[in-house]
């Protein structure tokens, strides 16, 4: 299927999309381009990141996407791997959502490494196992690949085939999901990501965005289609995925509260500077208005007083909720590296807190990734509309 | 259906379950089990055991794991700041301006309620015996010397991801521009260490006051081993809590 075949099937709303594809796609490569001034001259000309601070605004946006990628796939499977009948109504858009949120996230990680180019060769060459992020590399380009499948498939209409790549796509990434615990653990030298309750915290918080993504990019592909049929089994699929959504976020509530106990008591952390910072200090807009406000309650609220049946409001939650979680991915990156290494040794002249803030590059990378996505998202409606609209 | 509603409907219990359904959920729950505990298995050894498995204060071996296992001991109280230790690490190893392997941090110790005193506390490299950084790695460009125990870098493999700077809790590595890769100090290996026959390194060498002492655990003549294992001498390690295993000491005298 190619785009003059779709506007020859006399769905004249794919040529207004069009335009909007060239701009957020100009849009995204004039940030992107960023990225590849970084490459040439080197992150330390660049970057916010210092000696102290290596990881950056960019790991942000690697981890949201993911997570992302997962959570949509989490939800696609219920309807393409559990076979729950209400959910199959919103696979392919879900399926192709999937693949181009983590190529997205891949896209984001490749752009933050000073030599990009040795991964493919030293990856293989010279694999570590032990290593957390050689894991979940791996199992994220193998899920991509897994789902590409999955989605070629669907086009050619071989739904058994498809079933089986998204029950191994759906392993495979949920694998990947529950690996960044450790990877987030191992790297707490200064004590802020606790171990125990991160793998369901991770699990839920994807499953949450996979949620609100859906929810959003269907209320937008809607919209753009023109399609205003009430009660079709994309809207039942969408209220559903709203109740299921509704409830993760309830489920949200209690492991935030965990999150800021676990992290304020000496039980748990040996550190409970940096989720005094968190809570109390600098990021505590961010963690009130982002984490708690815009992530959880916001949306909660918004689902409630509505019931869950008006798809406009749950795609304002949706689109709520992901602002919120990319500001709690944020702090998740950032705030635990900003304890300086040895702030119980009375060193003279170490400030309490580690200062980080991300340059014009980063900032400029990451609203490039963000427009590539949505570039993406509507390239996908613009060529596979027909597809969509018929599931 | 109202939940309401549900109190009016007659209870059919657990018996009348058709087995399929049984099968089926349970089929639904091993499949999640399954799933969280091959995600467990993939992070192949908990993070605990490189954080916190020195919990009892345990922090020398008394059996060393390489030979020679190299070490400094630092006589903390000696060094007075006069960063000459700096200088030849920087000459010896091509250290760029931008970036340091060694360096001498200022303490302000409270001996009293109203007093406290001034230490100078050099750190570098800990060269642990559990390394974060070479855990983390993703291509293995860190990694332990098997035989002498020295962390150090393949720079061919250095994919830059930064990971090791951020899970070493010494903040002893930094990213080289120059050379696009992570440098940090190697106990002078392919420099001072190699053209002193194992002997020594720049910053010992330097060092007016005697603060650095390198030597060989495993030989009990070298001045290193008889620091650490004099009768009533008081050592430590930095950081004993996140369970890295140091190879550098510090003793007051």
């Amino acid at each position: 299927m190619n785009l003059s075949q779709t506007e020859n099937n006399g769905l004249s709303t794919s040529v207004n999309l069009v335009p909007l594809l060239v701009i957020l796609a100009l849009i995204s490569a004039f940030g992107l381009a960023f990225g590849l001034h970084s490459l040439l001259v080197g992150h330390h000309h660049t970057f916010g990141t210092t000696r102290e601070v290596p990881w950056g605004l960019l790991i942000t946006p690697y981890f949201f996407f993911a997570c992302l990628s997962t959570g949509i796939c989490i939800v696609s499977s219920l309807g393409q791997v559990f076979r729950v009948e209400i959910f199959k109504a919103i696979i392919p858009r879900a399926v192709f959502l999937a693949i181009v949120t983590m190529a997205t996230g891949l896209m984001c990680i490749t752009l933050e490494l000073e030599n990009p180019w040795r991964v493919g060769v030293n990856a293989f060459s010279s694999p570590h196992p032990s290593s957390n992020i050689w894991w979940k590399t791996a199992i994220y380009s193998l899920y991509l690949i897994f789902m590409l499948f999955n989605f070629l498939s669907l086009i050619l209409k071989n739904e058994k085939r498809a079933r089986i790549f998204a029950i191994i796509a759906f392993t495979t990434v949920t694998l990947g999901n529950l690996n960044m615990n450790s990877d987030m653990a191992i790297l707490g030298t200064r004590g802020f990501w606790s171990e125990n309750y991160m793998p369901l915290y991770f699990l839920s918080l994807s499953t949450i965005t996979g949620c609100a993504a859906i929810i959003l990019f269907s209320w937008i592909g809607r919209l753009l289609n023109g399609q205003k049929t009430e009660n079709d089994s994309e809207e039942k699929a969408l209220m559903a995925t709203g109740k299921l959504f509704m409830i993760l976020l309830f489920g949200f509530l209690y492991f935030t509260v965990v999150k800021v106990m676990g992290g304020f008591s000496p039980i748990f952390t040996k550190n409970p500077e940096a989720m005094d910072l968190l809570v109390r200090g600098s990021f505590s807009i961010n963690f009130w208005l982002g984490e708690v406000g815009l992530t959880v309650l916001f949306p909660l609220i918004l689902i409630l007083a509505t019931g869950g049946k008006n798809i406009t409001i749950l795609a304002l939650a949706g689109i709520s909720c992901l602002v919120g979680s990319f500001v709690l991915f944020y702090d998740l990156v950032i705030v635990g590296q900003l304890i300086p290494h040895y702030h119980q040794y009375n060193v003279v002249g170490l400030p309490e807190y580690y200062a980080y803030s991300p340059s014009l590059h980063e900032s400029m990378i990451t609203a490039g990734a963000v427009f590539f996505y949505l570039a993406a998202f509507i390239f996908g409606e613009i060529l596979l509309r027909k597809k969509f609209s018929h599931a | 259906m109202k939940i309401t509603n549900l109190k009016k409907l007659n209870d059919e219990g657990v018996e009348s379950l058709p087995s399929q359904e049984r099968r089926q959920f349970l089929q639904f729950g091993l499949c999640i089990t399954g799933v969280f505990l091959g995600g467990t298995v993939l992070s192949l050894t908990s993070a605990r055991n490189v954080q916190g498995a020195l919990s009892g204060g345990r922090f020398l071996s008394t059996d060393f794991p390489y030979s020679p296992h190299y070490t400094m001991v630092i006589r903390e109280s000696h060094c007075i700041d006069c960063e000459k230790c700096m200088d030849a690490c920087r000459a010896t190893n091509s250290v760029p301006a931008h970036g340091y392997r060694t360096t001498i941090l200022e303490r302000s110790v409270p001996i009293t309620p109203d007093r406290r005193d001034r230490v100078f506390m050099p750190i570098l490299c800990n060269q642990c015996n559990r390394p974060p950084c070479v855990r983390v790695c993703p291509t293995r460009a860190t990694y332990k010397d098997t035989t002498t125990g020295i962390v150090r870098m393949d720079i061919g493999k250095c994919i830059g991801c930064k990971t090791c700077m951020a899970a070493c809790p010494y903040n002893a590595r930094y990213f080289d521009e120059e050379i696009r890769a992570i440098d940090k100090c190697n106990f002078c290996y392919d420099t001072k260490l190699k053209e002193s026959n194992g002997k020594t390194t720049a910053c010992a060498t330097a060092c007016p006051a005697g603060v650095r002492v390198f030597g060989d655990l495993t030989d009990p003549e070298t001045d290193a081993y008889k620091l650490i294992h004099t009768p009533e001498k008081v050592f430590w390690v930095l950081r004993p809590e996140r369970g890295t295993l140091p190879n550098v000491f510090y003793v007051n005298r």
